[in-house]
């Protein structure tokens, strides 16, 4: 799901400026990673330098072409090098997402949760304003608003985790384009999923006393 | 030996142990004979996937100078429930809860595959971590621009609950009153005066006054655990106000004119930070993160003064006893580290800018706390921007990688009580390294049993906010060393010794001159050989070194060449910054920068490890060399040319895209993982970045000796170092000489 690419680092401000890894990239890698290049080879004891056993010949360098390929062309190797550009998504390409899709559910995310302090949610309400003006003017990438058609699809489907893994990458890798409102976003995730606990937890209390009070079983109470 | 690199990497992976002698010593006088010193490098925190922490407090000896904790080598007598500690001898009754043991039913702490366990406690508040952003603002607009918003992300990789506070400074010092109402309220310092721990919290309101009406309590610094201040609030209520302070940040008002630079008060402002801790949240986990831009300029700490026509301090400086500052800075942050680290605090410095900040002054803060040191060039680079959000990495529990508040206690067997030593900020990879005494008189008989046993508990705060106690509990046999030289030989280690050995190298140079500190190493490595070597006198041609130490050399060798001893062609505060991380990296890191590792891809078979020596730098060659702190990789001429000429884009040329790709992903491993992230240089054959690649090889052909070798083989380097051959045959001819 996540954009998984290597942009090239800021030569212009550091430099021998390492590349850059999409959060995607840096999340996989997770856990302790075994060190590959760790071997070491001994200096000779007689003192000689080792000399390798096949060496192109002195003098000139040779004009002649590296060796051709004796196997068919393989598919080339997942994940680029450090020197490649962006690459995109692993979805196939889709229709650019649509900005009331976006917006809507988060809108109404917000209305769910007016119940809570007025300035949070003016606050919020705030940052969906100026969410809509940036995405209205065009001032929002294309991986950006798929990741937030995303978002808000995770949102829906209550899957907090992975909505809040995605706002999390989007700060990571795009914080220029959306560090100004999507902390709202955020706030809004955490928001709904408090919500969604207490509705679930006050579900339950009814349900034990209903079946306290022999009421039908699954007989709603008024909330 | 095969079997004892096994035992060594074993031990390694269960406890995080590596010994410079598996056999110890038996005798005092010994031990100074076998010139590596028994020492360990002990990695507390070792990432243990395998290991689940068990629910409940560790079983200690009663008896008061002992406590050493329940472990393996513990004799236990099941039906009496009783255990015997194999520190003092001491005979303990088990607790209760022990009442159902026995010897098919053993709790995990006495079982020898538990060497190594870590133990929750459960008592105690739990209170949360706390982060202290402490920003320069006296930096260019894109380079603020950067930062701001590598705060303002950090916001989202922070845990909910955390604290979060924020002081600015440049040539004031504001620390920010965070409240979720729309005004932002800050209280205003001058940036060259320094103020007491009670001054800061009476200034900032942290101290109450003693009411009249109620019963008389002594004025006392807020400490309720669970009370954030005002001036440190949870993530979860203030990153929406924080993330607009953080947006509206401004650079530092103050006009710098022509020639000056900008008055930086880096060192009251990390006073406040401290003290402001100190008050209301001292002995939980706490991390200062100091951001600067350029060297602190005025008040307490200052390092340069405002004229940019006078530089700052370089080594010569140094040397020549010209630098003005260095001396009252560097107390000033002394006497802030110390006193974060009896806090259980800690410091980190991201240091960003093209020229000097400080680093050398400062780095006592990072060093005593167990803080981070970045280094960079401007916080609008990757190098920074990813170093910073791998601070927030998760293991694999979905936790926090950092450690706080720790404590160490090392139990040694035969010795009464502990050394405890604080270490406060810790990570998985954070390793120690511990010098030991063997204190037998000579000819004393071996100690009961045969073997020595050693303890290490570590005490911290794990970043769930639990407290955690992590147990290794070791043992070794003793030998007498004249009669069973072969045996001690075949136990040492030779890269645990050289990283040790290095250690200490580089803690000499703190005080010694370098000339000095070199001789010191080629005297203990002279002294080794001439222990461990077998030769006959007087022949040179007949030194030979067992597998064991055949390494050892070498090591030392690129140790001599290495930036951590050699200071020239480096600032003070680049040193600074490479024994930083020299200092706290696990054996493997601390080995590749001693040698880095280098591995040659080629079309005439897989890559392959080569001889850190201009001989490896060959045309057809691909060479990635990995330092630490730099990744780089060399295309030897012809394959450089191939390049640009195109053939990897040719299908019938595939098997050349792939060479050409090859190092290039291997590169991307390394990149994706280490901290802090490095440099990435990528040349080749002529360009001018070779000499990244150049300094560090063995110079076996320079322009002195070219026409000796007879095979125009490798690069010739340009330079006067002598070279491992002419280095080993000094040694040699010194080690079997009778004179020394």
């Amino acid at each position: 799901m996540a954009e998984l690419y290597v942009k090239p680092g800021n030569k212009e401000r550091g430099w021998n400026d390492p590349p850059q890894f999409s959060y995607g990239l840096q999340t996989q890698a997770g856990g302790p990673r075994r060190s590959l290049l760790t071997k070491r080879v001994a200096a000779p004891q007689d003192g000689s330098p080792r000399v390798p056993a096949s060496e192109t010949s002195p003098g000139p360098p040779p004009m002649g072409p590296p060796p051709p390929s004796s196997k068919a062309p393989r598919s080339p190797p997942v994940g680029s090098g450090p020197a490649s550009g962006v690459e995109p998504t692993s979805f196939p390409v889709e229709s650019e997402a649509v900005m009331e899709d976006v917006l809507r559910p988060l809108e109404q995310a917000l209305e769910d949760c007016r119940g809570h302090t007025r300035q949070v949610c003016d606050d919020i309400s705030r940052r969906l304003a100026l969410l809509q003006e940036q995405w209205a003017g065009g001032k929002l990438s294309i991986p950006v608003k798929k990741r937030m058609a995303l978002l808000v699809q995770e949102l829906s489907s209550h899957r907090w985790d992975a909505a809040d893994d995605i706002h999390r990458s989007l700060m990571v890798d795009h914080v220029t384009e959306v560090s100004q409102w999507m902390v709202g976003v955020k706030r809004l995730i955490a928001e709904k999923r408090s919500l969604f606990s207490e509705e679930a937890a006050n579900e339950e209390k009814s349900a034990a006393t209903a079946e306290k009070n022999h009421t039908i079983p699954g007989f709603q109470q008024a909330s | 030996m095969a079997t004892y690199l096994e035992f060594i990497q074993q031990n390694e992976e269960r406890d995080g142990v590596r010994f410079s002698w598996n056999v110890w010593p038996s005798s005092r006088l010994e031990a100074t004979r076998m010139v590596v010193p028994l020492a360990c490098l002990l990695t507390p925190l070792k990432e243990r996937p395998d290991l689940p922490p068990v629910q409940y407090e560790p079983v200690l000896c009663s008896r008061p100078t002992c406590k050493a904790v329940l472990n393996p080598l513990c004799q236990v007598d099941y039906r009496a429930k009783l255990w015997a500690c194999n520190f003092c001898f001491q005979r303990n009754q088990f607790p209760p809860a022990y009442g159902g043991i026995s010897e098919v039913n053993q709790p995990a702490e006495l079982m020898p595959q538990f060497s190594t366990i870590e133990y929750v406690i459960q008592r105690g508040a739990q209170s949360p971590l706390i982060f202290l952003y402490v920003v320069d603002t006296c930096l260019e607009e894109d380079d603020l621009q950067a930062l701001k918003e590598s705060l303002q992300m950090s916001l989202s990789l922070l845990p909910p609950d955390a604290l979060v506070g924020l002081i600015t400074f440049g040539r004031m010092v504001q620390v920010h009153e965070l409240s979720c109402e729309g005004i932002s309220k800050s209280y205003v310092f001058r940036g060259t005066k320094d103020l007491t721990a009670k001054q800061i919290q009476d200034m900032l309101g942290l101290t109450k006054p003693a009411m009249p009406m109620q019963q008389a309590r002594p004025a006392q610094p807020q400490e309720h655990p669970f009370a954030s201040s005002r001036f440190l609030q949870p993530v979860h209520k203030i990153d929406m106000n924080l993330t607009d302070l953080l947006g509206e940040l401004q650079r530092d008002p103050w006009p710098v004119t022509q020639g000056k630079r900008p008055l930086r008060s880096t060192g009251v402002a990390l006073s406040i930070a401290v003290g402001l801790l100190e008050g209301t949240f001292p002995n939980t986990g706490a991390r200062i993160m100091l951001f600067t831009g350029g060297p602190p300029t005025q008040g307490p700490g200052m390092v340069v003064g405002d004229e940019l026509k006078i530089p700052i301090r370089s080594w010569h400086d140094i040397e020549k006893d010209n630098a003005r500052f260095m001396k009252k800075a560097t107390k000033h942050y002394e006497m802030l580290a110390n006193r974060t680290a009896a806090n259980g605090h800690c410091i980190d410095i991201y240091a960003c800018a093209l020229d000097q900040t400080g680093l050398l002054e400062m780095k006592c803060c990072a060093n005593l706390t167990g803080g981070y040191m970045v280094m960079g060039d401007s916080f609008n680079t990757s190098l920074f921007k990813q170093t910073f959000q791998r601070i927030f990495t998760k293991d694999f529990n979905g936790d926090f990688r950092m450690a706080f508040g720790a404590t160490l206690d090392v139990k040694e067997l035969g010795v009464g009580g502990t050394s405890q030593w604080k270490i406060c900020g810790l990570d998985p990879t954070s390793t120690l390294g511990i010098y030991f005494e063997v204190v037998n008189q000579h000819n004393t008989p071996i100690p009961q049993g045969g073997r020595g046993a050693i303890q290490f508990v570590t005490h911290y705060q794990h970043s769930s906010t639990q407290r955690r106690i992590r147990v290794t509990t070791i043992a070794r046999n003793w030998a007498d060393v004249q009669s069973q030289l072969r045996h001690i030989e075949a136990a040492f280690d030779q890269e645990a010794a050289a990283v040790l050995m290095a250690r200490l190298g580089v803690f000499r140079a703190e005080s010694e001159e370098g000339p000095d500190v070199l001789r010191w190493l080629d005297r203990q490595l002279i002294r080794l050989c001439q222990k461990f070597g077998q030769y006959n006198k007087e022949d040179p041609t007949s030194f030979r070194l067992s597998d064991s130490f055949s390494l050892y050399p070498q090591f030392m060798f690129h140790l001599r060449r290495s930036p951590f001893l050699q200071v020239f062609n480096n600032s003070p505060d680049e040193s600074s910054y490479y024994r930083h991380h020299f200092a706290r990296q696990d054996l493997t890191q601390s080995l590749i920068m001693i040698q880095p590792i280098l591995y040659s891809y080629s079309f005439h078979g897989p890559p392959e490890p080569v001889l850190l020596d201009s001989s490896s730098i060959l045309a057809d060659r691909i060479l990635l060399m990995d330092t630490f702190f730099q990744i780089v990789i060399y295309l030897g001429e012809t394959i450089a040319q191939w390049r640009k000429a195109g053939y990897q884009d040719m299908p019938e040329y595939e098997n050349f895209k792939h060479l050409l790709q090859a190092p290039l992903d291997d590169a991307q491993e390394i990149l994706q993982a280490r901290f802090p992230m490095p440099r990435y240089i990528n040349t080749e054959h002529g360009g001018s970045q070779a000499r990244f690649l150049l300094s560090k090889v063995n110079p076996s052909q320079t322009h002195n000796n070219l026409y000796a070798w007879g095979q125009e083989t490798g690069a010739p380097i340009l330079t006067d170092d002598v070279s491992l051959q002419v280095f080993m045959d000094h040694l040699k001819k010194l080690a079997v000489s009778s004179a020394c």
